[in-house]
């Protein structure tokens, strides 16, 4: 069995020791708050691009119904029908 | 064994040591070697010119499939600012910008700038797209500043330029919302704030309050709007037609949803593109429908029947003398054309839009009544989600001469807004009852909670008995008389009015050939689904709104049939016709 004695180290030296623990502990907090700050920056600028991108997309979306709704069906060649009939359809079955 | 516990302490002495020696180290040289490039980066990345980066709340419109598509958002790109101390070639450095950056300041501008040599920072060109930014940020000219911005942006340019609104800096050095629902909603858009740029850290040792609870989240958000973009760029398309057509004035249309208030479209000609306010004229930022008032003519028919019908001071089998003019206070009133029809029933007064047949229902009325019924329909704000909502002109509803009762019957004399306008004929539409017309459906919080906005308040006006038989009116009107009996849809029951006024001169009198057009419409006629109210502004050269307005009328119905798939509430076993 050991012989557990009591620790004799000068209390100088135990506060250097708890010193230094306390500044590498800071220096590596310092060191974890920086880099998260980086990617939380990195992980909003992204964002920020996503949504620049998809206004982008909508632009287009929207110009594309104006583009469509403004069409000039004569100069394309099409005419409205000249005679308009309203017809019963005939009934589908539910089979098919 | 002393011995031994002391060298382990001080081997784990001496390992802790060196790791903070290699931190240290590798800190030298993230902060002084190669700080400059992780300067730059970093700059790049989230820096901003002297105001910060601008954030916003989006506004969305929404898809009949429910699907949102921004109307207002926020794009990023960057901002070019000069140095003048450090500035080596400014012809070079102008003409090398303003290849890239369409916004760049005038060339006596930029060297007036360059000149100003006790100044550090002046902003040259906004709004350079990304791709144009870092490529001049490549080419790393002295004295000038690559810097990220962000701004708004309005995806569809015009459409729904005036509800949605603009931000501006105002009379102040923050940009908010001056107009539209940018106006309205700024507190929901605004940002206070870091926004995404919260440091965990920083937080928890400076603000832990704010990490548990922000009360910025209960509040901040974007806005979800009932406003259809297919449907309204299909209006906007056909107001811009009729408007160039007939150089009219302003034109104008709304489509809402007479059940609920919900405004499908709501468009406005002259209008303005949000994305570009260099040359817009002051006036047209305002929003037409909620800020103007018109005396909309013969469209008021309708509710002078509906409010004789209800009175129980007429049925729809009703008869009265027709002699094409009468003579009240003095004053001369008649039907359109001056004649005459002699005795004929109720719905002949929407059919032929009979001035001495409304009249005549006025007068049965009483003016105590017809006061009551259309101070109901005009006399209250709508409370909709725009500015500057406009008061109706009602005064000659306050006095005692019959003449200005008369003449209100058919819609002249007393002016309101179109958004009052269509509110109280949507009560034709929905058995009655006026409800609240509305841009903006829900909120939709940044904590991802969508908080649907209470649009519930309804005020009775009719019974149900008599819209049905001033509906049945209506569709007659168009079934037998609208484009002489051609506008029919035999499989969809449709029920319109037109409306023809004459314009105010400014002296109290009316001009004999200036015209106040209005076509108001909604279907199915009994279970409506969506009502429809057009106007165009002084329109030369004509003299009917049927002759303005109906084709556009008609091609909007038929296009709301479509997009909509609205089943046919009538004629399912027609043959040919």
């Amino acid at each position: 069995m050991y012989n557990v004695r009591a620790l004799s180290y000068a209390p100088t030296t135990l506060a250097l020791s708890f010193i230094a623990f306390l500044a590498v502990v800071y220096i590596g907090l310092l060191a974890v708050v920086m880099s998260y700050a980086a990617s939380t920056v990195a992980f909003s600028q992204s964002v920020r691009n996503s949504e620049a991108a998809v206004a982008s997309l909508e632009a287009r979306y929207l110009s594309k119904v104006a583009e469509i709704t403004n069409l000039d069906y004569h100069a394309l060649g099409y005419e409205k029908p000249g005679d308009r009939n309203y017809v019963s359809g005939v009934r589908a079955t539910a089979l098919r | 064994m002393r011995g031994q516990f002391r060298n382990r302490i001080r081997g784990i002495l001496g390992l802790i040591l060196c790791v903070a020696v290699l931190i240290i180290v590798r800190l030298y040289f993230v902060q002084i070697v190669d700080g400059d490039d992780y300067a730059r980066k970093a700059d790049r990345q989230f820096a901003s010119g002297a105001n910060g980066l601008y954030d916003r709340g989006s506004i969305f419109f929404t898809r009949k499939d429910g699907t949102r598509i921004s109307a207002a958002t926020l794009v990023t790109g960057f901002l070019v600012a000069i140095n003048p101390q450090t500035i080596q070639d400014p012809e070079s450095v102008y003409t090398a910008i303003s290849a890239v950056a369409s916004t760049t300041i005038s060339k006596d501008d930029f060297l007036a700038a360059v000149a100003k040599k006790n100044q550090v920072y002046v902003e040259v060109a906004h709004k350079v797209p990304q791709e144009a930014g870092k490529a001049l940020a490549d080419k790393k000219m002295a004295g000038v500043q690559v810097l990220r911005e962000r701004w708004r942006y309005y995806p569809g340019n015009t459409l729904a330029a005036q509800a949605i609104g603009i931000v501006s800096y105002g009379s102040g050095t923050e940009l908010s919302g001056q107009t539209g629902l940018e106006s309205v909603y700024d507190g929901v858009l605004s940002r206070t704030g870091q926004g995404l740029y919260k440091n965990f850290f920083a937080q928890l040792f400076s603000n832990i309050g704010d990490m548990v609870v922000d009360a910025r989240d209960t509040r901040e958000g974007d806005i979800v709007t009932t406003i259809e973009p297919e449907v309204e760029t299909r209006l906007a398309e056909e107001l811009a037609r009729v408007h160039a057509q007939y150089k009219s004035k302003e034109t104008g249309g709304i489509i809402m949803n007479p059940a609920t208030g919900e405004i499908i479209a709501m468009a406005s000609v002259p209008t303005y593109n949000a994305n570009d306010l260099r040359s817009v004229e002051p006036a047209v930022l305002s929003n037409p429908h909620v800020e103007r008032v018109y005396e909309f003519g013969s469209v008021v028919k309708a509710l002078t029947m509906a409010s004789g019908l209800d009175a129980g001071v007429i049925t729809p089998e009703t008869t009265y003398n027709d002699t094409g003019c009468i003579t009240v206070n003095k004053f001369q009133v008649c039907n359109w054309d001056l004649k005459a029809r002699g005795v004929i029933p109720m719905k002949q007064v929407i059919m032929q839009s009979l001035n001495v047949g409304a009249s005549w229902i006025s007068d049965r009325l009483g003016q105590d009544r017809f006061r009551t019924y259309f101070t109901k329909l005009f006399g209250e704000k709508t409370g909709i989600d725009q500015p500057a909502e406009g008061r109706a002109l009602l005064a000659n509803l306050s006095t005692t001469q019959q003449v200005n009762f008369n003449t209100a019957s058919f819609g002249q004399g007393i002016a309101v807004t179109p958004v009052r306008m269509v509110r109280a004929l949507g009560a034709l539409a929905n058995g009655g009852v006026m409800v609240q017309p509305h841009l903006v459906s829900a909120i939709r919080l940044k904590t991802g909670v969508e908080k649907k906005i209470d649009w519930n308040q309804t005020v009775p006006v009719f019974s149900a008995t008599a819209v049905h038989d001033t509906a049945a009116m209506m569709t007659e009107m168009v079934d037998e008389k609208l484009d002489h009996g051609n506008a029919k849809i035999p499989t969809m029951s449709v029920a319109a009015k037109t409306g023809t006024a004459q314009l105010t001169d400014g002296h109290g009198g009316y001009y004999k050939n200036r015209y106040f057009h209005s076509f108001t419409g909604f279907f199915p006629s009994y279970a409506p689904r969506f009502i429809i109210l057009l106007y165009t502004n002084d329109p030369q050269g004509v003299q009917y709104a049927s002759e303005t307005l109906n084709k556009t009328f008609l091609s909007l119905v038929h296009f709301l049939i479509d997009y909509y798939a609205i089943p046919p509430d009538r004629g399912t076993n027609v043959a040919n016709t």
